[in-house]
């Protein structure tokens, strides 16, 4: 790295700023700190989180590390389209679970995790599958934003990558360990004000001390002609559709949202999410365009790594106030995922592994609570030791997205088909993961029928995420008609064409295969689910809750 | 016309945020004092 291209803080301030952020969230925590925090506080709050607290958390959870430097590669890479193409479906993200949501609440109002809500429809075999899933989410989420701390502390300060990465390690620890949830939520409210602020000041700093708009006009000549294109197919098939299709698979496989979920008020679940949906989308879209004016000044990206471009550009560009907020505002959207994540791992664990499957329904508050600690700590040491593998952020996002896709299908049709089966759930996933990880790593060879059968179940794919889309907020019917005009429409673009997007190709054939062998498997069986039965299954831990609510 | 459009293309994104910020600044401020007037903890 050549450090000589970016500003150098000295150690003293570094760790001044650092010690203010993470001392100062430390002592908000202190306002809702209690000797004795309950179980369910601890995993929930009291699922009575208002608008504003609701939608800052939501906000500030989904916003990470690799949100600013996926954007800015996005727009550097494929010009106009390319913030778009990051964020706005990373917002729909946000959008598209929350109807899906609602029936988790009504199906489960006192759950904690959508674990619990299915281990009540299934049992344990497919309740562990979606628990493992989100915990290999999160502790994928924890090694990339402890990495990213690494690498902006290495960048702009002499402390070393592993400095970086133990401090945010211990700052998140430390404020998310006692209050669980309760302290995510708050410190969310303040992390995301602060973030905001700090976009909405380097975003127009960044283009006006590049020289204004006229900088942005006479850039347009560097630009290719896909990239100048705002419809560019490239930018659409290369980054818009693998995370279109991970839309859902995202939301439904991170406990961070649904723990949201079930912690927001009942009726404020609607405009929380879109308002998250909005916030989302504006920061992240407005930073990636960071990415966009490095372009059009004919920036190059030090030792050619994509996520040194922003830390370039603001380094180049600005005062070093600026570069101090700059680093605040990393440090925020890294630590405000990172404290959700363990509170999210934390939540599966205590209610899932132990709650459910040990406890058997009787847990021990006290031992369930310092499970839920011993979680954090462990979660934390792992993303530690993990932060030291250097990884490609964007395309893993994808990966792991494509991989949850498995599971989509399945846990909507559960929530909402009473003829879901265990066996139906549990095989349906594990041949989606089978069919993605032969079409991913092309274990096979694409030509011929094999990728005329790929590709048609790949539009099968396509049809199902349009169909649950629209499902969600149209109904039953308009998603079934929907979802077959989309499948046959994508059969005829598919064939002979989508061979050579792996990714997408393997994302749609996770989630085609898997409506596939769900739907047969149901069918095959006779049984009928009582939905009902879900909510006297999914119980409060807390004694004190249980007895007034009884 | 076109430096004028990229411009704007740039600008509303912080402009947008803005607005959110102020939205979610006076929503959490209504939630304080809900939750005050109903004698429950915020979180």
């Amino acid at each position: 790295m050549n450090e000589e291209n970016f500003y150098q803080f000295s150690t003293l301030t570094v760790l001044i700023l650092l010690a203010a952020f993470y001392g100062g969230t430390y002592l908000l925590t202190l306002l809702i700190k209690k000797k004795k925090e309950n179980t369910d506080a601890f995993m929930v709050s009291n699922h009575q989180i208002g608008f504003g607290l609701g939608a800052a958390s939501m906000t500030a959870t989904w916003i990470w590390a690799a949100s600013f430097y996926g954007a800015a590669t996005s727009g550097y890479t494929y010009g106009i389209s390319g913030p778009l193409h990051y964020g706005l479906w990373g917002a729909l993200m946000i959008l598209f679970i929350y109807p899906f949501g609602r029936r988790f609440r009504e199906l489960a109002p006192n759950a904690h995790t959508l674990g619990e809500l299915i281990h009540a429809r299934h049992g344990s075999s497919s309740q562990l599958i979606l628990a493992s899933s989100n915990i290999l989410g999160s502790i994928i989420s924890l090694m990339v934003n402890f990495t990213a701390s690494g690498a902006l502390v290495s960048v702009l300060s002499p402390l070393s990558f592993q400095a970086g990465v133990v401090i945010a390690g211990v700052g998140v620890l430390s404020y998310t360990l006692w209050s669980g949830f309760r302290a995510s939520v708050l410190t969310d409210f303040a992390q995301l004000m602060a973030m905001m602020a700090v976009a909405i000041l380097i975003i127009p700093a960044v283009l006006f001390a590049l020289g204004g708009p006229q900088t942005l006009s006479d850039g347009m000549s560097l630009l290719t002609p896909e990239q100048a294109d705002l419809f560019s197919m490239d930018a659409i098939l290369k980054q818009g559709a693998p995370f279109f299709v991970a839309v859902l698979a995202y939301a439904i496989g991170n406990q961070t949202i649904s723990q949201r979920l079930f912690a927001v008020r009942e009726d404020h679940i609607k405009p929380t999410f879109i308002t998250a949906t909005i916030g989302y989308g504006a920061i992240v879209i407005g930073l990636g365009m960071i990415g966009l004016m490095a372009l059009m000044t004919g920036m190059k990206p030090i030792d050619g790594d994509m996520n040194n471009l922003i830390p370039q550009m603001v380094s180049m560009y600005l005062s070093p106030v600026f570069i101090g907020l700059f680093f605040i505002l990393v440090i925020g959207s890294l630590s405000s995922t990172a404290d959700s994540d363990l509170s999210a791992m934390s939540a599966i664990v205590m209610a899932d592994v132990y709650g459910k499957n040990i406890a058997k329904n009787k847990p021990d508050p006290t031992k369930m609570l310092f499970i839920g600690r011993l979680t954090m700590i462990v979660a934390t040491l792992i993303g530690v030791i993990l932060a030291s593998f250097s990884m490609d952020i964007l395309i893993m996002l994808v990966f792991v997205g494509a991989l949850w896709g498995a599971i989509v299908f399945p846990v909507i049709a559960s929530c909402f088909w009473d003829r879901v089966t265990n066996l139906a759930f549990t095989s349906a996933v594990i041949a989606g993961l089978l069919m993605f990880c032969v079409a991913r790593f092309e274990l096979l060879p694409m030509a011929g029928f094999i990728a005329v059968l790929f590709e048609l179940l790949a539009a099968v794919g396509g049809g199902v995420v349009l169909g649950l889309m629209t499902f969600g907020f149209c109904g039953r019917r308009v998603g079934l008609i929907v979802g077959a005009l989309s499948a046959i429409g994508l059969a005829f673009l598919c064939v002979g064409f989508l061979r050579d997007y792996t990714v997408l190709l393997a994302s749609l054939m996770a989630y085609g295969v898997s409506t596939l062998v769900c739907i047969a498997v149901s069918l095959l069986g006779s049984s009928k689910f009582d939905f009902t039965q879900i909510d006297q299954n999914v119980i409060n831990y807390d004694p004190a809750k249980t007895e007034a609510q009884a | 016309m076109q430096t004028f459009i990229l411009a704007a293309y740039v600008l509303v994104w912080p402009l947008v945020s803005l607005l959110v910020l102020a939205v979610i600044g006076v929503a959490t401020i209504k939630d304080i004092q809900a939750a005050r007037r109903e004698k429950r903890e915020l979180v």
